[in-house]
C-alpha cells in the first residue's frame, strides 16, 4: 500500500511529462538528447543557486521575505539562462541545418523546431519536478506520512507533487513560446514567459500564510492554464499559417 | 513528406546509453530493495573483507583521516592488482592463447551468472576476462546470492529444487548467449547488462569510502591504460586491430541500427559520432529499422565478440548470403531513391558507421585503415549496405556507472538523479571525443570525475537548498 501511494505521488507529478516523453520525445533519439542536455543545464543551474545560498541557509521559516527575495533571484537567473539556452540552440539550428543541405535532406520543419523546444523546456520541468518534489517522496514510500502545519489538509507530499505538476507544465511550455518569440522577435512572448515564470514562483509564497495553500494552488493552476492556453493559440497559428 | 533529419541524428548514441540508463536503473532498484535486509544483517555480521579492501577494513568509528588513508591504499593496492592480471591477459593474448582465454571467459561467466561458492577461483577467471574486474571476494555474492537474498527480502514462496533448476538455466542459456553465435542480439544485449548490474550490485557492498577512492583510482588507471604509451589496454587494443581479430573482452555492442548517416559525416561530426569502417570485417548486411527485429533474430553470428576464431571466410560468406537473401525494404529503397535524385551517388550508399567503442573501460578500437576500405567499399558496394555493429562498451564501464550509482542510491534520490545525468553526460563528451579523435578512448574518467563531483555539489550544496525551499511549499 505504501509503495502504492509513494508511486501515486511520483505519477501525480510527473505522469503528464512521462506520456509527453512516450508520445513525442521518444520516438526521435536528438530530441532525447535535447532532453538531457536541457536537464543537465537545469541541474546545474541549480546548483550554482543554491552555491550562492549556501552561505545564508537555513532560512528562518518565520520570515517570508528572505524566501521572496531566494525566489526572485532564482528565476532571474534562470531566465539569463534561457536566452543563453536559445542562443545555444540557435546555432545547432544553423548547424543542423548546414548539415541537412549537405546530406541532400530537407532543413528543419517547423513542427521540429518547435519539437526541440519542447523537449528544451520538458527537461527544465523534469529537472524541477525530480529535484523539488521526486527526491524527497522517498519516506513517502514508508510506512508513515507527513503533514506540515501551514497546510493541514493534504498531505505533504501530495501538495508537493500537486505543485510540481504545475511547475513542470508552465516550465514545459513556457520554452515553447518563448523560442517562438525569440524566432519571431515577438517582445510581448519575450517578456511573457519571465513574469509568469516570476508570478508563479511568487504565488507559491500565498502558501506561507497558514492554510494559504488552499488559495496558493488553484492560483498557481490558473496560470498554467494559461500558459497552455497560450502556447496552444500560438502554436495553433503557426501552423495555420504555414 | 520526406523524413527530417531529426529522425536519425544520435540514435548511436541513445542506442549505447539506453542500456547504460537500464543498468543503473537496475542495480538502482536493487539497491533499494535490498538495502533494509542489508544493514540489518551487517549489524551482526562480520566486515565485507575482499580484494578491494584488503589492507584496510572500514569501520564507522573511525576518524575520517584514518578512513581516507584506508581507502586511498586500499584503491591503490586494487588498481595494481588490476594492472598486473591487465598486462598478464595481454601477454597470453599476445602469446596467442586465445582458446585458454575464451574458455576463461566462459567459465566465470558461468559462475558470475550462477551461484557460487566457488568465489574465489571465478573471481580470478573474471580477471581474465575483462581484464579490470576483481580479483575480488573471498566471500563471493554474485548472481545466485543476489537472487537468495530477493527471493529472502520479498519472502517469494519457492523450494530449493525449482530454485535451482532456475538459476541453472538462467546460467546455461547465459553462459551460450554471451559466447556462441546465432542468438539473437537482444539477449546477449540483455546478459551483458545482466552481468553488470550483478558486479555492480555486489560492489555496492563496499565501504563509502573506499568505493569513492576506487572510482577515482579507476578512472585514473584507464585513463593511463587506454591512452599512455605503453598502456595495457591500449596494446590489448592495437594487438586486436593488428590481428583482424575482436577483442578477448566482454564488450556490449550497441545494437545494429540504420541511420541515415551518410559518407559525409565528417562534417557533421558534432552530431553523428564519425565512423569507422571495420576493415577486418566488413560486414554486408542489410539491416534496415523496419525489420531490424526480425533480422536480428536471424542470427548474426558476428556479433559474439569472443568468438575470435571462427571469424573466418565462412562468416564472410554467411553475412553475404544473407545480402542475397533479404529484401531491400522499402524504407531503405525510399532513401535510395529519394537522395539519388537530389544529391550526388555518394550519398546514395547508406553507409554505417561504425564506431567501435571498446572494451575495459572501453577503449575504442579504431580502425585505421578506414581511408582506403571506405574507398574501396564506396566504389564496390554500389547497392549493399555496409552496417555498423554500433558502438562498443566495455563491461566494466556498466559496472563502475552503476557502482557509483548504486551507491548515490544509498544517500538519496536527488544525489542518484544527479549522478546519473552526469555520468550520461559524461558518456555523450566521451562519444563526441570519440568522433573527433577516432581512436579507441576511456569512457570511464569524464564520466566518473563528474558524477563523483555532481555527487559531492548536490549533497553539500542543494540538498539543504532544496529541502529548505521545499519544506515551506515554495517552488519556482
Amino acid at each position: 500500500m505504501t509503495v502504492a501511494v509513494g508511486i501515486g505521488y511520483a505519477l501525480i507529478a510527473l505522469g503528464p511529462s512521462l506520456s509527453l516523453f512516450v508520445a513525442v520525445i521518444s520516438k526521435k533519439p536528438f530530441l532525447i538528447l535535447t532532453v538531457l542536455s536541457s536537464t543537465l543545464l537545469w541541474l546545474i543551474s541549480l546548483i550554482v543557486l543554491s552555491g550562492i545560498w549556501r552561505a545564508f541557509l537555513p532560512l528562518k521559516s518565520t520570515t517570508w521575505w528572505p524566501f521572496a527575495l531566494l525566489i526572485i533571484s532564482s528565476v532571474g537567473f534562470q531566465e539569463g539562462l534561457r536566452v543563453l539556452f536559445w542562443k545555444v540552440y540557435k546555432r545547432l539550428e544553423d548547424t543542423l541545418d548546414a548539415f541537412a543541405d549537405r546530406v541532400g535532406k530537407p532543413r528543419l520543419f517547423l513542427t521540429d523546431k518547435m519539437q526541440i523546444a519542447l523537449a528544451g523546456g520538458l527537461g527544465h520541468g523534469v529537472a524541477h519536478a525530480v529535484f523539488f518534489c521526486l527526491s524527497l517522496l522517498t519516506p513517502a514510500f514508508g510506512p508513515a506520512t507527513f503533514y506540515v502545519d501551514r497546510c493541514p489538509q493534504m498531505p505533504f507530499f501530495l501538495i508537493s507533487a500537486i505543485i510540481a505538476l504545475a511547475f513542470v507544465t508552465i516550465h514545459t511550455f513556457s520554452m515553447v513560446i518563448a523560442f517562438n518569440g525569440y524566432a519571431e522577435g515577438n517582445t510581448t512572448d519575450q517578456y511573457f514567459v519571465p513574469v509568469v515564470h516570476l508570478v508563479a514562483g511568487m504565488v507559491t509564497l500565498v502558501n506561507f500564510a497558514s492554510g494559504g495553500c488552499v488559495v496558493g494552488i488553484p492560483l498557481l493552476y490558473i496560470l498554467a492554464s494559461l500558459i497552455l492556453l497560450h502556447c496552444g493559440k500560438m502554436v495553433w497559428r503557426r501552423l495555420t499559417a504555414s | 513528406m520526406e523524413s527530417s533529419i531529426l529522425d536519425s541524428i544520435g540514435s548511436e548514441i541513445i542506442g549505447v546509453m539506453t542500456p547504460v540508463s537500464l543498468c543503473m536503473l537496475l542495480v538502482v532498484l536493487l539497491v533499494y530493495s535490498l538495502s533494509p535486509s542489508e544493514q540489518s544483517l551487517s549489524g551482526a555480521s562480520d566486515p565485507f573483507r575482499t580484494a578491494a579492501n584488503l589492507v584496510y577494513l572500514e569501520r564507522p568509528d573511525d576518524s575520517s583521516t584514518q578512513k581516507l588513508e584506508g581507502a586511498v591504499l586500499n584503491a591503490l593496492v586494487f588498481v595494481i592488482l588490476i594492472a598486473i592480471v591487465t598486462f598478464l591477459l595481454v601477454l597470453l593474448y599476445y602469446y596467442n592463447f586465445t582458446n585458454f582465454l575464451k574458455n576463461y571467459v566462459r567459465f566465470s561467466a558461468f559462475f558470475v551468472l550462477g551461484t557460487c561458492p566457488f568465489a574465489l577461483i571465478h573471481h580470478f577467471l573474471v580477471d581474465f576476462a575483462h581484464a579490470e574486474v576483481l580479483l575480488c571476494s573471498w566471500l563471493g555474492t554474485m548472481g545466485g546470492s543476489i537472487f537468495l537474498s530477493i527471493i529472502q527480502q520479498f519472502s517469494i514462496p519457492v523450494d530449493a529444487f525449482t530454485c535451482f533448476v532456475l538459476l541453472f538455466n538462467f546460467t546455461i542459456v547465459g553462459v551460450l548467449s554471451l559466447f556462441s553465435g546465432g542468438i539473437p542480439i537482444l539477449l546477449r544485449q540483455a546478459y551483458m547488462v545482466c552481468m553488470g548490474i550483478i558486479m555492480a550490485a555486489w560492489f555496492t557492498n563496499l565501504p563509502e569510502w573506499t568505493t569513492w577512492a576506487l572510482l577515482l583510482a579507476l578512472a585514473l588507471y584507464d585513463l593511463f591504460a587506454v591512452l599512455a604509451p605503453g598502456g595495457p589496454l591500449k596494446l590489448l587494443v592495437e594487438l586486436a586491430s593488428s590481428r583482424d581479430e575482436e577483442l578477448p573482452a566482454l564488450v556490449y555492442e550497441a545494437r545494429p541500427t540504420v541511420s541515415e548517416n551518410e559518407r559525409n559525416r565528417r562534417s557533421g561530426l558534432r552530431f553523428l559520432l564519425g565512423g569507422v569502417s571495420d576493415s577486418g570485417s566488413v560486414e554486408l548486411q542489410v539491416v534496415s529499422r523496419d525489420n531490424a527485429d526480425g533480422r536480428e533474430n536471424h542470427g548474426n553470428p558476428e556479433y559474439s565478440a569472443v568468438n575470435v576464431g571462427t571469424f573466418g571466410n565462412e562468416m564472410h560468406e554467411r553475412s553475404s548470403d544473407e545480402v542475397e537473401r533479404l529484401p531491400l525494404v522499402g524504407h531503405l529503397r525510399d532513401g535510395f531513391s529519394s537522395s539519388g535524385s537530389s544529391s550526388d551517388r555518394s550519398t546514395s550508399v547508406n553507409r554505417e558507421n561504425e564506431i567501435v567503442m571498446e572494451e575495459e573501460m572501453s577503449p575504442l578500437v579504431d580502425m585505421s585503415l578506414s581511408g582506403n576500405n571506405r574507398q574501396r567499399a564506396s566504389d564496390s558496394l554500389e547497392n549493399s549496405l555496409i552496417t555498423d555493429r554500433g558502438i562498443r562498451l566495455g563491461l566494466g564501464d556498466f559496472i563502475f556507472y552503476s557502482v557509483l550509482v548504486g551507491r548515490a542510491a544509498m544517500y538519496d534520490l536527488m544525489t542518484v538523479y544527479a549522478c546519473y545525468l552526469a555520468i550520461i553526460s559524461g558518456l555523450g563528451c566521451t562519444l563526441i571525443l570519440l568522433s573527433v579523435c577516432r581512436r579507441a578512448l576511456p569512457a570511464l574518467p569524464i564520466s566518473i570525475t563528474l558524477g563523483v563531483l555532481f555527487y559531492f555539489l548536490t549533497r553539500l550544496l542543494m540538498e539543504p537548498f532544496v529541502v529548505g525551499t521545499t519544506t515551506n511549499l515554495l517552488m519556482f
